[in-house]
This record gives structure tokens, C-alpha cells and sequence, in this order.
């Protein structure tokens, strides 16, 4: 029995999109002050039209005052959802003003591969572009990224989505904003701590490989932001092989890494329990993933035999692994060199770390640890359960903060969720075969936009096809909310156009 | 649930098929209809391996091929297919103690007419070694009056070679191992019968 | 609580073990019988010398391990999974004398691939081979496709990892034999009947189009059984397209899809339970996944532009997808054409039938339509309950002879399958690549095996790298067995080494 919603409840969604773009409004400030610092005057007046935009659109909805300021669980889906992809929308007018875009479409996509850290583009001459449209990417990287470690903290993992009931404990809270507020707030901490202590290290580094003092701190600044997002974002064409810096690749291979810990082990962490880190089952199942896949890697570069030498390896092929595992997407190396040079063994290595990604409840994407862990762990269970006398019950578990028991609703969501990532990796690469490219570039593709990654073989750029564009823009989405809250929009919609009416009260 | 949604869903499966059917036959592939077979001067003898490897490159062109007719010829109105094969074991087969070529058969179906038909005695199998041919005949890597297939259409059939019988010799080893074998088996045969008893009486101790 | 295997299990397995090699020798007088008939002499040599191997080895057992009157549902498992193994390796023993077989692996891995109904085979030389030697192919791929479903209504689903108990109420049965012996009989009615039809009109048809009578017949017997098994075995090398004939090639179709459904569905609907095939999940999710692969396969056709029209569509495209999508593995192609011919959408196309399958309890393999439908409930259920008061139940069932309400217990079992399958399919072709195989054949081939279809892009021929056919040998077999097989010997041996020994008993 699914009621429609009513009309109240359509005021109070759109209200809280509208909160979402006024944040995003907000954010756009940012690049304003960095243009007008620049003197960059067109700069200035694209961001200050986007701005107004995203101010109109927010006054319109705060037009009818809602009763109830707070949403319910269902509905604050719906908002993330349906607010994901106004924000790309209202996002891209700064960039498709800009005049790097061939089309607004390419803008969106931008904008998408922004906010869900992915880290893929269509921007064209980005060696030309402004500090203040740099600026822009790079926030908007930054704000996604924690954005929906929030959303992952507040929603995924506390509802039936996730359900890893590990946050939360039985059962969704009515009211999720308080939530949602406290969250964020740590969330911001943490990460405003690591910007500083990075960007400073990095502005040191800068200088050192000699660069100037003011790009220095422009390019540490965005190359953190970028990297601490694992979106991969970088202020010119080249990415990281721009630098040339075995230094800046150590330094953004390790806050990659960082920013695609879960942010609850952050805490954990910070408050102390430091033990948490030995025995965490994310840690140790991406530990097990890197060595699997560095290890399929070395042989696949063994047989090619281009990269000789560990300093080779470490920063040609161990840096763009752990960039695809973490689901960063800086790499090292020309995007053609993963069809060239790799060879299929090491590009196979490299989708299937982009595959499983970084750990839940970070900026990462993909399977994620957690279920790879339970996905393990499950295993051993079905082994045991053979073996074991018939009345036995036969139990695991996994440590993430505490032992969880693998129960039914846990096993079935985690393997539920591999499932639809593998999906949408399949579709985009039949897509991308059927766009008439190889095999593998389409799949490399197609695992790094689902996964977040942002590593590209060379389908994925200014040039695609209009359908593969829009199809990989959904498929970062998705991959991104993890699937829930595109079931929860796309339910919605449905609900609006059969569901029942709700009597009147 | 009744079953009104079952024909429902039915229906709607079979329109779907029909339409997808019809948009993939026809509306997307009329490119295929402007490629004509075009002539080509009678070359040499080609493997079929090389014909099958190639199949663009020959495609409408016509080929040579030499091999031995394995199988059936089988009649049909209007002409009869045999399947040719040309490689090693077409040489010297397993049977007759050729060697290992590491491939399964290569092979390809050939149509002939009626009165080519006649001229094969031999086919091969187990048995025998058919005749050797050769056939100079049009390549169609899609054939459209076959519903499709990868076949040659024969202009001409000339029979090379005459068939033969495969002889086997018994394998005297195999027999030894057989008595061996049996031997065997009868000795725990009997072994069997005297534990029975045995295990009878443990049981029965046991309850 | 795993206990280590008592003595008396061990006995029980082996005798159990040595039951199924019996069963292997009584079956091998069958293609005795027809060489002696054929007068092959040599031939007929071959299968006594294997027979009377088989004899020994029963009795060896019988002697060594005493006598057993039932199993326990884990000495079962083990036997299953053992007893695969060791018919294998006997049954391959005709194989190798027939000297066809460059070595006793491609023996084995033929055999495997009859048991498992697969169809790949390194067999060299076909066309040459004697009759007995293909009575015997094509029997033992009949008799273990029945075979299977015997164990897959007893085991498979009945257990903790199928776990789909429909079969079975809760908790699994003490008793074995008595189960095995009443479906295994019911089974066989069933399949000789249309044995008896389906041989039938294959002879008239295969007489109509040219064949000698004697010759029409073995033929009729043998396409019969390999497509009723879904194995895919045809007596000539050009396997179809030896015989040029649309008439075959319907009724072959006709059989293969017959053999592809769920057994308990074909009791139901012998015992007059004719809507029950409307009301099917399995028949409803197969229309679904066949309509998308057609549609997919319609594109890439219509982009490569060479099968133009309907008969062609038909005879070349929807005859291999159904083969592919019942896992049968009969083919009218050239294996080179699926590459050059089809097009990467439609080789795509049929990979994807090819990996989700056929029906459950079925000689068909891969993911299984029951799954498919039970994971699409799944999904189904999730928005449901988003979009729902939090207070409200949300049910689902899926129909399969009788409702079944999803429980997170039965999805969890079914997606992790399909997980395993996705896994087992992927290893198989990055082990292709690693081997130098263009990774779309590579594929390809790989979930054929896993999958027991055994198309072919061309990646398996005799001449295919040892450890390629090993991985592939054990690819056919646990896909077959769904994993169970895996999982059982693996606990089993894991019980050897570290398991607690039970008290004195």
C-alpha cells in the first residue's frame, strides 16, 4: 500500500533541494573571490551568473513555506537524489559559460564526474583555462566528495539501503537532519585539518620541483582537494605527469589513500582506538586486494616488458593501481599507454582494483571493503555450514568498529549492491562495444566512470558519442549513491504517477 | 495473480520479438543487400583454413579447394551437400595412424549438383578414407539462399583420388589387458562374497 | 565446530564413489554393444578394456570400504563432488584408447565436458571416429545431464548454499538414498519419453534430407541426446552445420529448449499442471533475458549488416543465442564467425545469454533463470519499502510451482551464486588473456565453460595451453555443481588437516 505523495510533501522535497543549491550557490563564491583576486573579470561574471542562478532557483522554492522544517527518511532520499542532479544542472552554468565545453551536455558531465569524485572530463584546452574556473572544479570536488560521505553516514548505511546497520541501530530515525548536521560537522573537521597539513607540504614540495610561490600554493591546494576527494582533478591536461615529481606523486598517493578510509575509522582513529587500524576489516581487505592485483600487474608488466626498473614500476604502475583502487583517477601515464603499454593483464589489474574501490563511508567508490570482507567471510561460512553437524548454527563475523554478526539482510544487501555495480559496468561496456570500441577500453571505461574512478583507456573524453555521455553520466550517479537512492527517485516517480492518493485526513 | 497478465506479458514478448526481429533483419542491415558477388579469376588451390580465417577477404570470390569428403552426401531437390575436408587427418586420418595436428577437422560444406553427386563412391568415417576431390565452386561467407551458412557453391567436382577402406588391426595389448582386468575383478569378486557374511555378523554383534 | 571425517565416513564415501564408477562401467556397454554391432572391433576392445577397469575399481571399493546401506546428507556432498571426479578420470579411459586424444588431460577434459553437458571438446580428428566412440560421447553426456538434475533436486537446492529450499522444507534430510532413488526414476521416465519422440522425427527429418537410413538413425540418437542434455555434442566436426538443414535445425531447437526447463516444471505440467507454465518465474524471466539479448543481438547485426534477412536472423542468430541462452551449445557457425561475423553487440549478446542460463533443476547451466527472477523480486522489494511507511511489511513472492515469499535468507543464497559464477567467469578470462587471447574471445569461451554451453570463439583446440585446460576442466565442473562441489571438498580436505577429532563415538 504505497500512498502518493501529497502535495505538502512535493513543497517540502523541493525545499530541500533548494537548500542544496543554495549551498552549491554558496560554493560558487569561492571561485568568485579567487577570479576577482586573479582579476579574471569574465570569470568573475560567470561564476556571479551562476550564483544568481542557483539564488533564484532557491528563492522560488523557499516560495511556500512548509509546515514542518524536517524530512522524513524516504523523502530525504528523494532529496538526494533528485538534488545530485539539479546541482549538475545549476553547476555546469559557470562551466558551460566558460566557453571550454562544446556543449552543455559535456558542461553536465563535468560537473557530474565532479561531484561524484569521479574524476573524468570533456573540458577541452584546460591548460588555458582560468584560476578561477580551476578553482570551481576543484571545490566542487571537494564539497561531492564529503557531500556524500554525509549522505553515506546519514542515509546509505542506516536504511535499508546499506543496511550494515552499523551506524545506526535498528530501524531508520524519523528525522534526519540533526543527523545530517552533526555528521557533516565532524566530517568537515577532519577534513579541513588534512587540507591544511597537505596543502602545506605539498606548497613546500611545489617549490621545491620549482614552481612559482603563488601557483605553488594554487596547485597544492587543488592538486589535496583533488586527491582527497579520490577524484582525481588536477589543474592541467597532463594530471600528475605534469609535475614530474616522484615527490608530489608520494605526497597525493598517500592522501588518496587517506581519503578513501572510512571516515568512521577516521574518528575512531582520532578518538584514540588506534588499534582499530590492525584489526578493521576494510584495512585488511584492501591490503589483500592491492597485493592480488600489484601482484597480476607486475607479471602482466613482466610479459609486456616496457616498464623495467622498481622506480618505473612504483611510479608508472603501482601509483595508477592504488589511484584505481582508492577510485582517485590521477594517473601517471597517458591514457593511451593503459592500451598500449599495460598490456591486458595489467589492464586487468588496474579495472579490477577500480572495481572493487575504497572502503564504505568515504569519498571512494566501487564494491567497496566491507563487502569484499563480507563477501569472504561468507565463504568460509558456506564452507563450514557443509561440514558442520545439522543442528549446528553456524556463525561469522567482521570487526568495522565492532563485530558484526553476518546476518541474512546483511549478506543479501552487500551482495545485492556488487551486483548492481557489476551491472552497470556490463551495460557500459556493451555500450561503449556497441559505440564501436575494443573490448577493454569500453570496460576499462565503463568500471572506471560506475566505480568513481576517473582513469580513462580513451573512450571517455571530449569526442564520445552524446548517448555514451549521458549513460556514463547516470552511471557515476548511480555508482556514487549507490543505487538505493536511484531506486528511491525512481520509485518516487513512479508513486507520482500510479500510486494511491492519501485520504484526506 | 491470474493469468491475464501471463498472456499479457506473452503477447507482449512476442510482439517485441517479432518487431526486434524485423528492425534487426531488415531495416538496419540494407547494406548488406548492395554487396554483390563479384567474379575473380580462378586462382590456386586454397586451404580452408585459410578460407575460414579470411572469410572477408573471399567472400563471393571463386575458390579451390582440394580434400576428402567425410560423412554423407546428402541429396536434396536441386543438388546435395558434402563436407570436405582438407586438413592433415584428410592426409592420413588417426586411424590409419596419421599423426597429432593439434586442430580438430577443417572442414567446409560444399553444394553440388545432382550429377557431380553421383561421381562420389567413397565417404569417409571410422571405415574409410573417402574419396580425394576437388572442387572449384563460389565462397559465400553468408549465404543467402542457405539461410546463411559458410558454404562453397561448386561449379566443378573432379574426384582425384578413390576412396579406400580403413584396415584395423586388433590391438593385442588391449586384449592381454582386458584378460588381465578380468582376472581381477574375479579375484575381489569372490573376496566380496566371503566379507559379506562378516560384516553380517559385526552388525548383527553390533545390535 | 568442524569435526575432522571418522574412519567410517571416509569408507562411506568411498564406497559411495564406487557406486558412481559402477554406474560409469554399466553405462559403457552401451557403446560396447554398438561397436560389436558396427563390427569395430578395435573400438569395442576399448570399452570392455574400460569396463572391466570399472568393474575392478567398484569392487576394490566394496572390498576396501565394506558395504553401506544409506549416506548421510554430508558424505552425499562429498561423494557428489568426489564421485565427479573419479567417473571423469574413468570414463575418460575409452577416450585415450581410442587414440584421438593427443593426451589423457584433453581425454579428461572431454569427459568433463560430456558429464557437465558442456560440449567443448579437444577431441582431433572427429569426422574419422568410430560409431561406438560417439555412442559413448553422446551417452555419457545424456547420462549426466539426467544425473544432475537428480542431484540438483536432491543436493543443490536443498542445501545451505543453492538455498533456495523449494524442494525441501527446512532443514536438510538424514536419509539420501531413498530421495535420490524415486526423483532419479521419475527423471528418466520423463527423458525416455521424448528420447523416444525426438529420435523419431530427427530420423524421418534427417532421412528427408539425404540420409542413409542406418547412418540417419546414430545420427538422429546422438543430436537427439546431445540437445536434450543441453550438451551440445554433435557427431561431425561442423557440428549444425554439417547437416545444411532448417528442418534439423528447428527440432534440435525445439529439444534443447524442451531440455533446458526446470524438471519439477515438466512434472507439474505432465501431471496436468498446465498453467504453471504461464505463471512460471523461470519461464517469464527467460522471455525477459532472451527478448533483451535478441534485441542487443538485432543492433549489432544490423550495424555488421551481413545477416540480412529473416531465415538468416533465425537460422544464424536466434538458433546460436537459444543455444547459448539454454546453455546447449549446438551451433551453425563457424566459431571464427561469432568474432568476425557477429559483431562485438551480438558476441556480446549471446555472452550475456550464455552467462545467466538456463532453468534451475534443469540440464542447463549458468546463472539460472529462478535466480534471475528471485534478484529482480529482490530489487522490486527494495523500492517498495523505501517508498512505504516505515511501520508497513513489505512481501514479495515469485511463483515457482507454488508461491514462495522472498525472504532475505533465499536472496542472499541466490545472489551469492550468481557473485561466484560472475567470479568464476572473470578469473577464466583474464586467465585467457594472460595467455595471449584477445580478451572477447577470451571471454567468450570462459563463461561458455563455466557456464557448461560450450560455444566456442576459438580459443579451445587441442593445441590450448595445459593450465588453460585444467582451470577450464575445473571451471566446467563447479560450475555444474553450482560451487557446492567446491565448497564441499574443499571443507572436506580443510576437516582433514585442522578439524577437531570427534569424541570417542
Amino acid at each position: 500500500m504505497i500512498l502518493r505523495p501529497s502535495r505538502e510533501q512535493l513543497w517540502m522535497i523541493l525545499w530541500g533541494i533548494g537548500r542544496i543549491i543554495l549551498g552549491v550557490g554558496l560554493l560558487m563564491l569561492v571561485p568568485l573571490v579567487t577570479s576577482l583576486a586573479f582579476r579574471e573579470w569574465n570569470t568573475a561574471l560567470d561564476m556571479l551568473l551562476g550564483f544568481l542562478c542557483c539564488l533564484i532557483f532557491w528563492m522560488f522554492t523557499e516560495a511556500k513555506k512548509p509546515r514542518v522544517r524536517d524530512l522524513t527518511w524516504f523523502q530525504g532520499l528523494v532529496v538526494v537524489s533528485g538534488g545530485w542532479l539539479v546541482a549538475t544542472l545549476f553547476g555546469a552554468i559557470p562551466h558551460w559559460l566558460s566557453g571550454h565545453f562544446s556543449s552543455f551536455l559535456d558542461a553536465c558531465f563535468d560537473i557530474m564526474s565532479g561531484f561524484t569524485a569521479t574524476g573524468l572530463i570533456t573540458i577541452q584546452d584546460l591548460d588555458h583555462v582560468s584560476h578561477g574556473l580551476n578553482m570551481w572544479r576543484h571545490v566542487l570536488t571537494y564539497a561531492g566528495g564529503l557531500g556524500i560521505v554525509v549522505v553515506a553516514l546519514t542515509f546509505l548505511f542506516a536504511g535499508t539501503a546499506g543496511a550494515f546497520r552499523i551506524y545506526v541501530g535498528e530501524g531508520r530515525e524519523e528525522k534526519i537532519l540533526p543527523n545530517v548536521i552533526r555528521s557533516a560537522r565532524a566530517i568537515w573537521m577532519i577534513s579541513l585539518t588534512y587540507l591544511v597539513i597537505f596543502t602545506a607540504v605539498l606548497w613546500v614540495t611545489m617549490i621545491r620541483e620549482g614552481m612559482p610561490l603563488m601557483r605553488g600554493l594554487l596547485h597544492s591546494l587543488w592538486l589535496v582537494m583533488g586527491a582527497w576527494a579520490t577524484a582525481g582533478f588536477t589543474p592541467q591536461a597532463l594530471n600528475i605527469m605534469y609535475y614530474h615529481s616522484f615527490a608530489v606523486e608520494m605526497i597525493t598517493l598517500s592522501i588518496f589513500v587517506l581519503g578513501s578510509v572510512n571516515f568512521a575509522l577516521h574518528y575512531a582513529i582520532w578518538n584514540g582506538r588506534r588499534k582499530e587500524i590492525l584489526r578493521n576489516v576494510e584495512i585488511r581487505s584492501f591490503f589483500v586486494t592491492v597485493l592480488l592485483t600489484t601482484l597480476f600487474l607486475s607479471i602482466g608488466f613482466l610479459r609486456e616488458g616496457v616498464y623495467h626498473g622498481l622506480d618505473v614500476f612504483l611510479r608508472r604502475g603501482f601509483y595508477n593501481l592504488i589511484s584505481g583502487h582508492t577510485g582517485t583517477g590521477n594517473t601517471t601515464v597517458f591514457s593511451v599507454a593503459y592500451l598500449k603499454e599495460y598490456g591486458y593483464l595489467a589492464v586487468f589489474a588496474v579495472t579490477t582494483a577500480m572495481a572493487i574501490g575504497g572502503s564504505a563511508c568515504s569519498t571512494a567508490s566501487g564494491f567497496k571493503g566491507l563487502r569484499m570482507g563480507i563477501l569472504f567471510r561468507n565463504v568460509r561460512q558456506e564452507i563450514r555450514r557443509i561440514f558442520s553437524p545439522e543442528a549446528a548454527v553456524v556463525r561469522e563475523k567482521v570487526h568495522h568498529l565492532r563485530d558484526i554478526w553476518l546476518e541474512d539482510p546483511v549478506v543479501k544487501n552487500a551482495f545485492f549492491i556488487i551486483l548492481c555495480y557489476c551491472a552497470i559496468y556490463f551495460v557500459g561496456g556493451l555500450l561503449g562495444m556497441a559505440f564501436g570500441y575494443p573490448p577493454h577500453v569500453a570496460f576499462f571505461d565503463s568500471v572506471s566512470a560506475g566505480s568513481n574512478t576517473g582513469l580513462s583507456a580513451g573512450m571517455l573524453g571530449p569526442t564520445a558519442p552524446a548517448l555514451l555521455k549521458i549513460y556514463f553520466i547516470l552511471s557515476m550517479w548511480a555508482g556514487r549513491l549507490e543505487f538505493m537512492a536511484v531506486f528511491a527517485l525512481v520509485g518516487f516517480f513512479g508513486v507520482l504517477v500510479k500510486g494511491r492518493g492519501a485520504r484526506r485526513k | 495473480m491470474s493469468s491475464r497478465p501471463a498472456f499479457f506479458l506473452l503477447a507482449c514478448s512476442l510482439a517485441v520479438l517479432l518487431v526486434s526481429l524485423l528492425t534487426g533483419g531488415y531495416c538496419l542491415a540494407q547494406e548488406g543487400l548492395s554487396r554483390g558477388s563479384e567474379k575473380w579469376p580462378e586462382g590456386d588451390r586454397i586451404s580452408i583454413r585459410d578460407l575460414i580465417e579470411n572469410l572477408e577477404h573471399y567472400d563471393g570470390k571463386v575458390v579451390v579447394i582440394e580434400g576428402e569428403v567425410v560423412g554423407d552426401v546428402m541429396r536434396r531437390r536441386g543438388g546435395a551437400w558434402i563436407t570436405v575436408n582438407d586438413d592433415p587427418y584428410s592426409e592420413r586420418s588417426l586411424e590409419e595412424g596419421g599423426e597429432f595436428a593439434g586442430v580438430t577437422n577443417i572442414g567446409i560444406g560444399v553444394w553440388i549438383g545432382l550429377d557431380m553427386a553421383e561421381q562420389i563412391q567413397v565417404t569417409g568415417g571410422y571405415k574409410s578414407k573417402g574419396d580425394r576431390v576437388r572442387v572449384v565452386g563460389v565462397f559465400h561467407r553468408v549465404c543467402r539462399e542457405h539461410g546463411g551458412d559458410t558454404d562453397i557453391h561448386a561449379v566443378s567436382l573432379e574426384v582425384l583420388e578413390k576412396g579406400r577402406p580403413i584396415r584395423h588391426a586388433l590391438h593385442w595389448w588391449k586384449l592381454l589387458l582386458a584378460a588381465f582386468l578380468s582376472g581381477v575383478a574375479l579375484i575381489l569378486w569372490r573376496w566380496r562374497g566371503i566379507r559379506r557374511p562378516k560384516e553380517i555378523e559385526q552388525k548383527l554383534d553390533l545390535g | 565446530m568442524v569435526l575432522r571425517p571418522t574412519g567410517r565416513d571416509v569408507k562411506a564415501i568411498g564406497w559411495g564413489i564406487g557406486r558412481v564408477v559402477l554406474g560409469v562401467g554399466l553405462l559403457m556397454t552401451v557403446p560396447l554393444l554398438t561397436s560389436i554391432c558396427c563390427g569395430e572391433w578395435d573400438a569395442s576392445l576399448d570399452f570392455l578394456v574400460s569396463a572391466l577397469a570399472c568393474l575392478t575399481f567398484w569392487l576394490s571399493m566394496e572390498v576396501l570400504c565394506g558395504r553401506h546401506e544409506d549416506l548421510t546428507w554430508y558424505q552425499g556432498m562429498v561423494v557428489t563432488s568426489g564421485g565427479w571426479l573419479a567417473a571423469t578420470l574413468l570414463g575418460a579411459v575409452p577416450h585415450w584408447l581410442s587414440g584421438h586424444f593427443s593426451s589423457y588431460l584433453d581425454a579428461v577434459f572431454d569427459v568433463m565436458s560430456g558429464y557437465t553437458t558442456t560440449g567443448l571438446f579437444l577431441l582431433q580428428d572427429l569426422d574419422h571416429l568410430s560409431h561406438g566412440m560417439n555412442m559413448w560421447r553422446h551417452l555419457l553426456s545424456y547420462a549426466g545431464g539426467q544425473g544432475i538434475i537428480v542431484i540438483a533436486l536432491t543436493f543443490l537446492f536443498a542445501g545451505s548454499s543453492g538455498a533456495l529450499r523449494i524442494y525441501v522444507a527446512e532443514g536438510k534430510e538424514e536419509r539420501l538414498l531413498p530421495n535420490v532413488i524415486s526423483t532419479s526414476r521419475a527423471i528418466w521416465r520423463i527423458s525416455l519419453t521424448y528420447f523416444a519422440v525426438g529420435v523419431a522425427f530427427l530420423w524421418v527429418a534427417l532421412i528427408r534430407e539425404g540420409m542413409t537410413a542406418g547412418r540417419g538413425f546414430l545420427h538422429s540418437t546422438w543430436l537427439f541426446m546431445g540437445a536434450w542434455s543441453t550438451g551440445g555434442f554433435a557427431p561431425q566436426a561442423l557440428n549444425l552445420l554439417y547437416y545444411h538443414s532448417f528442418l534439423v535445425e528447428v527440432l534440435t531447437l525445439g529439444i534443447f529448449v524442451l531440455g533446458s526447463f526446470n524438471f519439477a516444471l515438466h512434472f507439474a505440467a505432465w501431471s496436468g499442471n498446465r498453467r504453471e507454465i504461464w505463471r512460471n518465474v523461470e519461464w517469464r524471466s527467460f522471455m525477459v533475458t532472451l527478448l533483451t539479448a535478441s534485441l542487443i543481438m538485432s543492433v549489432g547485426f544490423g550495424k555488421k549488416g551481413l545477416y540480412s534477412d529473416l531465415i538468416m536472423y533465425f537460422r544464424r542468430g536466434l538458433y546460436n543465442l537459444l543455444s547459448a541462452h539454454t546453455t546447449t551449445g549446438n551451433s551453425n557457425v563457424y566459431s571464427v564467425s561469432f568474432l568476425k561475423d557477429y559483431g562485438f553487440p551480438a558476441m556480446a549478446a549471446v555472452m550475456m545469454a550464455m552467462a545467466v542460463g538456463a532453468s534451475a533443476c534443469s540440464t542447463g547451466g549458468g546463472f539460472k533463470n529462478l535466480r534471475m527472477g528471485i534478484l529482480f523480486r529482490s530489487v522490486r522489494q527494495d523500492v517498495r519499502r523505501i517508498l512505504s511507511p516505515e511501520s508497513s511489511v513489505v512481501e514479495e513472492k515469485i511463483h515457482h510451482i507454488k508461491d514462495t515469499w522472498l525472504d532475505d535468507a533465499l536472496v542472499r543464497g541466490a545472489a551469492f551464486i550468481v557473485l561466484c559464477y560472475v567470479v568464476l567467469y572473470f578469473a577464466g578470462g583474464v586467465l585467457g588473456s594472460i595467455f595471449g587471447y584477445p580478451p572477447s574471445v577470451a571471454f567468450f569461451d570462459s563463461i561458455s565453460a563455466g557456464s557448461n554451453t560450450g560455444l566456442s570463439a576459438g580459443l579451445v583446440a587441442p593445441a590450448m595451453p595445459a593450465p588453460l585446460k585444467v582451470f577450464y576442466v575445473f571451471s566446467m565442473w563447479a560450475g555444474r555443481l553450482e560451487f557446492v562441489s567446491v565448497f564441499a571438498l574443499a571443507g572436506f580436505l580443510g576437516a582433514f588437516l585442522k578439524g577437531r577429532r570427534a569424541r570417542g563415538a
